[in-house]
């Protein structure tokens, strides 16, 4: 047991091997036995809750001058923290808000068309007592600080929800197709020879894939849900990450420590797992951070096209909705619009943010 | 060679492909290492000296077996290292340890240089738990650091204190044999004789034999007793250290120490000797004696025959001069 713990690279890698393979053995029983236990994204969830607390959190607390060390450089940038605080907001509400606000799929004609809060329409409506439509003033009301839709849905709601269908499809396909590329780079870079030639002409053959008309396919073939196009999307996103985190590692590679660990009769799992995994960690981190906000938005995409799945009212469904109210409820189209603005570029500056923070060249 | 050897080098060559792959044609050899010969006995240090590029890493490199031959062999102890396996290459690999060159890129920044220096023993099963502290901690103060210095980041500490710690993890699994791959050619002047005084040190506390490969001819003075100088992939000359350095046999050598300082300012025992033009290119070697475009004893048969290696006063050259 324990000369089989050493072999894996230590105690870590050990429990999350055994977690990873316990998760898929509990997934393929209930498949076989057809029962459903757990929904197919709660295993996601399981998923990348054990590598990021193994991998993200532990690294991050039982070194924690280093992770001082990196806050510390991080903060300098001050749009990187502005973005940090927005993710941070935007997760808040994505799981607590759902408690505070209605449901939102709720219809109530009678309340259609409400501007947000602050704003005052001119709406013609059908007036029974006159038996015409007249013209009348809507002002936003307290109980629809944003507005309603055409259907009479709390628009506040909608957007709750939508963060977290946002946020969902963001996190999880990301972890998939990080954690696809940073096995396959750096596997590719270690053994090198023909295994790095096939691995990396794959990944070409990828790269060069129209993934957004597969995506159409797929959901036109099995019908839309978000678990579908959250696999999708990590299953094709991993191209750019191999490619990263091959070249880092190849120059890892040849570093001494690593013919050190070698001379030492290291293997190479261990070498994989305890020196080079380790030390491209940052760049992995950046580039996750880097390819949420693409996936949000390419999430957003499908459902504004009317691929998205039908059950979620995720921002890009509700813009797709607004937009064709947009000279009646112009705020339908807009409200999702800015959010998912803010939340590309609060990535996106976190990103940056990180990439300066990690990069031992702006070291002073 | 002496029967006590350590290690005994046979014929042992390397040579890598260039070009190749799968979709480029192969364009040649480049000969590395061509043909290396010689023994270390024990607490002995061979000094390998030569330029830039003509194989002393690589050669280091196969002695670890980090790399496997194109023909050759190497005996430790008598058995040949590239034929070890299982049980026996991990007793192998506890024998025989590198210490580096550059200390910043010797050390994986993401450990603590306790944890670097405990992995030999991790990997090896050595000693367990509180044991295993301890052994961190000996290794420590034999090589001059602190205890407190364990769980610190390779960042933290200076060029000579991190090349401490890279001897400290070489000698965590108690080797035989160190190689010694230009240890202090990337630390200041006053670094360096601190280096060398404590390698020297362990030498003569543990019986260590050290392969030291260097291209300062001042170091290699220092802590070698024999000399092996390195051109192109072959040695060219192998002899005691005192000899080497009072009376060259091969030109190249002779070259090599005119170039040297001499050891007190104002005293220059030979003409000063330029060697002219490029190391060729280990791809595609000059014909004849492969030193003989840029010696300064060139004559008839150098352009056209290969010399032998030939033994003079117990000394080996390879030259025509001595042939």
């Amino acid at each position: 047991m324990k000369s089989l713990v050493s072999r894996l690279g230590g105690r870590r890698h050990a429990t999350a091997l055994g977690l990873l393979l316990l998760l898929g053995a509990v997934g393929l029983a209930q498949g076989w036995l057809g029962l459903t236990l757990l929904p197919p994204l709660a295993f996601f969830y399981a998923f990348l809750g054990v590598l990021m607390l193994l991998y993200g959190a532990m690294p991050l607390y039982t070194n924690r001058r280093l992770t001082a060390h990196y806050w510390r450089r991080t903060r300098r940038n001050r749009l990187a923290v502005a973005g940090l605080w927005f993710i941070v907001f935007l997760v808040l509400l994505a799981v607590i808000g759902p408690f505070f606000t209605q449901s939102p799929t709720r219809v109530n004609f009678p309340e259609k068309n409400l501007p947000p809060l602050g704003f005052t329409i001119s709406q013609s409506t059908f007036d029974l007592s006159a038996g015409q439509f007249i013209a009348k003033e809507t002002p936003g009301v307290w109980e629809h600080p944003l507005g309603t839709d055409d259907k009479g849905r709390d628009m506040l709601a909608m957007l709750v929800s939508g963060a977290g269908v946002s946020l969902q499809v963001g996190l999880l396909a990301t972890g998939l197709a990080v954690f696809l590329g940073a096995v396959l780079g750096v596997t590719s870079a270690y053994a090198g020879g023909w295994v790095d030639n096939a691995l990396m002409r794959f990944t070409d053959i990828m790269m060069t894939f129209p993934f957004f008309l597969l995506l159409i396919f797929i959901v036109f073939l099995y019908g839309a849900s978000l678990t579908l196009i959250i696999v999708v999307i990590g299953l094709t996103g991993w191209t750019g990450t191999a490619r990263l985190v091959r070249s880092e590692a190849l120059s890892l590679r040849t570093r001494e420590f690593v013919l050190a660990a070698r001379a030492l009769g290291a293997s190479p799992a261990r070498v994989i797992f305890r020196h080079l995994i380790p030390n491209v960690m940052s760049p992995i981190i950046v580039i996750a951070t880097l390819s949420i906000p693409g996936i949000i938005l390419a999430e957003s995409a499908l459902s504004f096209v009317g691929l998205g799945d039908p059950s979620v009212a995720s921002w890009g469904r509700v813009l797709n909705a607004g937009q064709q109210t947009l000279d009646t409820a112009w705020w339908v189209a807009v409200e999702p619009g800015v959010l998912l603005f803010f939340t590309v570029l609060a990535f996106n500056f976190l990103g940056d943010g990180l990439r300066d923070a990690f990069d031992p060249r702006t070291e002073v | 060679m002496s029967s006590n050897s350590l290690l005994e080098l046979q014929g042992l060559q390397k040579h890598y492909p260039v070009g190749g792959g799968l979709f480029t044609p192969l364009v040649g050899v480049v000969r590395a290492v061509d043909g290396v010969s010689f023994a270390i006995g024990e607490g002995e240090t061979l000094g390998l000296v030569g330029e830039s590029g003509c194989g002393k890493s690589t050669l280091g490199r196969l002695v670890l077996r980090l790399e496997h031959p194109t023909a050759g062999h190497a005996l430790f102890r008598g058995r040949d290292i590239f034929r070890l396996q299982g049980l026996e290459l991990k007793g192998f690999r506890r024998q025989v340890q590198m210490i580096f060159q550059d200390p910043q890129s010797s050390l994986d920044p993401r450990m603590t240089v306790g944890d670097s220096v405990g992995e030999a023993l991790l990997i090896h099963g050595m000693q367990v738990g509180k044991e295993r502290g301890e052994r961190v901690e000996e290794l420590f103060l034999k090589v001059g650091l602190e205890r407190e210095h364990i769980h610190r980041y390779p960042h933290e500490f200076s060029g000579g204190q991190k090349q401490r710690v890279g001897i400290a993890r070489a000698l965590a699994t108690s080797p035989r044999l160190l190689v010694a791959d230009e240890p202090v050619s990337a630390l200041d002047l006053s670094i360096q004789a601190q280096i060398l005084n404590l390698m020297k040190d362990l030498q003569e506390d543990l019986g260590l034999s050290y392969l030291f490969i260097a291209h300062d001819l001042g170091v290699i003075r220092y802590v070698a007793n024999r000399v092996a100088v390195m051109y192109l992939g072959k040695i060219v000359e192998l002899s005691r250290k005192e000899e080497v350095f009072s009376f060259p046999l091969h030109p190249y050598t002779e070259a090599l120490l005119s170039a040297a300082l001499p050891p007190r300012a104002g005293r220059r025992r030979w003409p000063r000797i330029l060697l002219g033009g490029e190391v060729p290119s280990p791809m595609n070697p000059p014909g004849g004696c492969p030193f003989h475009p840029r010696c300064h004893r060139a004559f008839a048969p150098c352009p056209t025959v290969v010399p032998q290696a030939t033994e003079v006063d117990g000394r080996l050259v390879v030259c025509h001069l001595w042939g």
